[in-house]
């Protein structure tokens, strides 16, 4: 009896202890780095407790890139899950079996690229002069000049559409995967019952999917509060500040621009806290 | 008598040993570990990395180069610098020189150079740029001013003569823009950072009469930079696709292959231009100093030892002897047979005849004339980068429409610029 109850202990113990040390060290680290002024070029520190914090609701850079980071989340979660949805049921719909295996090895490719090189790929892609994904425009307008990433309108989209290339396309795969894994039975009624296949998706297979797709859709948000290279290659945050999210924000303050360690360390710190409330308040939702 | 020869002969050896093993510590290599160095890419780098085994055989140990783009590089150094110091040479440049000199993340080169190097060789312009706080920090592996480099044939069949005021620099470059024909009045930069869009407007700054600072107190909010700033948009309407979010390589690439008629650019496009390799306008490219009054912005790249990563005057010694190998005038002259215009420093290879014949006169002139105009724009202070890069984000804004306040984005940076002040 002893010994099954110390089972869980022993497993339990080190691999707590490991991840304690991974995680909070550094977390607590961030947070007393952001109660003082630490600057790269200057050894020395006071603690200067939540002066940074404060600074940070009057640092029109700072608002901006929280704006910024909640339209980068939207836009890529959105048009990714509905990539995915959309590209999934079409395959499972339309392809033969066989088909669909070449259409999964070649929507699994982009996702296999590293993100620095779908970055610079599509970068060129998008040059105005010479770029492939500009040059339908030039050649419906005679010749016009179309530059999607030096204007601010169009430069978050032009990066997302990059980030949804990548994720939409896997996840796809995995939409597919999952449909096919279902049982027919209920597929077979709905089409007794005369059900179109629109309807027979948006009432029956999707449903059936919620949970599944709902973890599909965490993932990606989690993963596109990363997206930090795949920004800064494409555009460094510009035009001006149009793509300039919080973590790029925030490592420009901390190693390109000031080195104000501390005051990078705030944002970190503010990140952590609305992303922990976020999802927690997310999760709980959808639980219930 | 037999004691006598013994004593000779211990006597024989032990000078024999010591002049062996005194042989042998002269002879005792200077490096223990490779040299790690953190860098840019340049030709003159890539085409060094052919000569590791001559290092190798000269200091005992090889060396290993990371590189980044320029914006990339001054992160990672900065950052590399201020905490691990995981390199022991650091690429540094003008405008960070004065940060990595004050903050002791470099040490003062001329202590470890060996004296055979021949130091004073180097252009003297780069020489001063090298210099900080009396102190040389780095040597030299590029270096210049600004030339105007225009296409003689676009110019010539338009009957335009090559401007030779800012007036008429903007006048041309406003009749000689034709989109439709795939040519653009000119190519400026619109990225941001103090090395990128601030680095070509700075010139129209100065031409205007601007100063950074006055005293303790910023002076940089005034008539003169919103002149500037004006002409700058201005003539952002006729650059080039692609240069509004672009820096160097885009605005150097658009001329390079023909679709800008004039620009003013750092010295180095001017070999680019006449290189086959990297042209398709030889032959086409004229080259002049930059319309009066705009002043030649004055520049200098090279390499420095780093501190941290070299905690003994050993490991500096070995930092030092990479430095002087690299920027030596025998890899200058390899640089020189390879057509490596821009990696060229040392007075002697300048003024020899192999690069007369290579370049022709019509450059060495134009590189004369245009040191004499030469200056140093930027604010030669540890904060530069940190007010160069800010004014570099609202430029950027205001080149690419996203604001379009002028006096507004002066006087965010005034704010800045004091807060930078008062924490002095």
């Amino acid at each position: 009896m002893r010994r099954r109850s110390s089972l869980p202990v022993t497993f339990l113990v080190p691999t707590l202890a490991i991840l304690l040390v991974l995680s909070m060290v550094p977390t607590l680290y961030a947070i007393v780095i952001a109660l003082q002024n630490r600057e790269l070029s200057a050894p020395g520190y006071t603690w200067v407790w939540f002066s940074n914090f404060a600074d940070l609701f009057v640092d029109r850079r700072f608002l901006n890139a929280v704006w910024v980071s909640v339209k980068w989340e939207i836009v890529t979660v959105v048009a990714t899950m509905v990539v995915a949805i959309g590209l999934g049921v079409l395959m499972f719909e339309v392809a033969a079996p066989r088909l669909r295996n070449i259409y999964c090895l070649l929507f699994i490719i982009p996702v296999l690229l590293p993100r620095v090189s779908a970055a610079f790929v599509w970068k060129f892609a998008y040059h105005p002069l010479y770029g492939i994904a500009t040059y339908p425009y030039r050649l419906i307008t005679g010749g016009l000049i179309f530059d999607p990433l030096s204007k601010a309108s169009t430069a978050l989209f032009a990066v997302a559409s990059v980030d949804v290339w990548q994720w939409g396309l896997f996840f796809a795969v995995i939409v597919l995967k999952l449909l096919e894994t279902l049982p027919p039975q209920p597929i077979e009624a709905a089409r007794l019952d005369h059900a179109k296949r629109w309807q027979i998706h948006a009432y029956v297979t999707l449903p059936m999917l919620k949970a599944p797709l709902i973890s599909l859709m965490f993932v990606k948000m989690i993963e596109s509060l990363r997206s930090f290279d795949l920004i800064y290659v494409m555009t460094r945050g510009g035009p001006g500040v149009a793509t300039e999210t919080l973590d790029m924000y925030a490592f420009s303050q901390g190693f390109i621009e000031s080195g104000k360690v501390s005051y990078a360390s705030a944002m970190a710190v503010l990140m952590m806290i609305a992303t922990v409330i976020t999802f927690t308040f997310l999760w709980k939702r959808v639980q219930a | 008598m037999k004691s006598n020869r013994l004593a000779a002969g211990l006597g024989a050896a032990f000078v024999l040993t010591a002049s062996v093993s005194t042989a042998a510590l002269a002879q005792a290599p200077v490096c223990s570990a490779p040299v790690k160095v953190l860098a840019q890419p340049r030709d003159g780098l890539t085409l060094l990395e052919d000569s590791k085994d001559e290092f190798k055989k000269l200091s005992g140990a090889g060396f290993q180069i990371d590189y980044l783009n320029e914006n990339d590089r001054r992160a990672k150094s900065r950052a590399d610098a201020s905490t691990v110091g995981n390199y022991n040479v650091y690429y540094v440049d003008e405008a960070n020189v004065a940060l990595f000199a004050s903050s002791g993340w470099i040490a003062p080169l001329a202590d470890y150079y060996p004296a055979e190097y021949d130091f004073a060789d180097f252009d003297p312009g780069r020489q001063k740029v090298a210099t900080y706080d009396g102190k040389v920090w780095f040597a030299p592996l590029t270096g210049g001013g600004d030339l105007m480099v225009y296409r003689k044939d676009v110019l010539e069949a338009a009957g335009i003569q090559p401007p030779k005021t800012l007036d008429e620099l903007i006048a041309d470059v406003a009749k000689l823009n034709d989109p439709d024909k795939g040519m653009y009045g000119i190519a400026l930069r619109g990225a941001r950072g103090s090395g990128a869009n601030v680095w070509r407007w700075m010139p129209f700054f100065k031409a205007y009469g601007g100063k950074w600072f006055d005293g303790d107190k910023p002076a940089f909010n005034s008539d003169a930079a919103v002149k500037a700033t004006e002409t700058y948009l201005k003539l952002f309407k006729d650059s080039a696709p692609g240069t509004q979010t672009g820096s160097w390589d885009e605005s150097t690439g658009a001329f390079l292959s023909g679709q800008v008629a004039i620009l003013v650019e750092s010295t180095p496009l001017s070999g680019m231009a006449v290189d086959p390799k990297t042209s398709q306008v030889v032959g086409k490219v004229g080259f002049l100093p930059p319309p009066a009054p705009l002043p030649g912005g004055g520049y200098g790249h090279g390499l420095a030892i780093g501190t941290k990563a070299n905690a003994d005057d050993a490991s500096k010694k070995c930092a030092g002897l990479f430095i002087a190998w690299a920027t030596s005038k025998e890899n200058e002259k390899r640089r020189l047979d390879a057509h490596q215009f821009g990696e060229l420093n040392r007075t002697s290879i300048l003024s020899s005849k192999e690069f007369a014949d290579i370049y022709g006169a019509d450059l060495g002139q134009a590189l004369a004339d245009t040191g004499k105009v030469t200056a140093v724009n930027f604010w030669q202070d540890p904060r530069w980068p940190d007010l160069g890069d800010r004014w570099g984000i609202i430029l950027e804004e205001l080149v690419t429409g996203t604001r379009t306040d002028i006096k507004g984005g002066l006087s965010e940076l005034e704010s800045y610029a004091n807060e930078l002040v008062k924490k002095k």
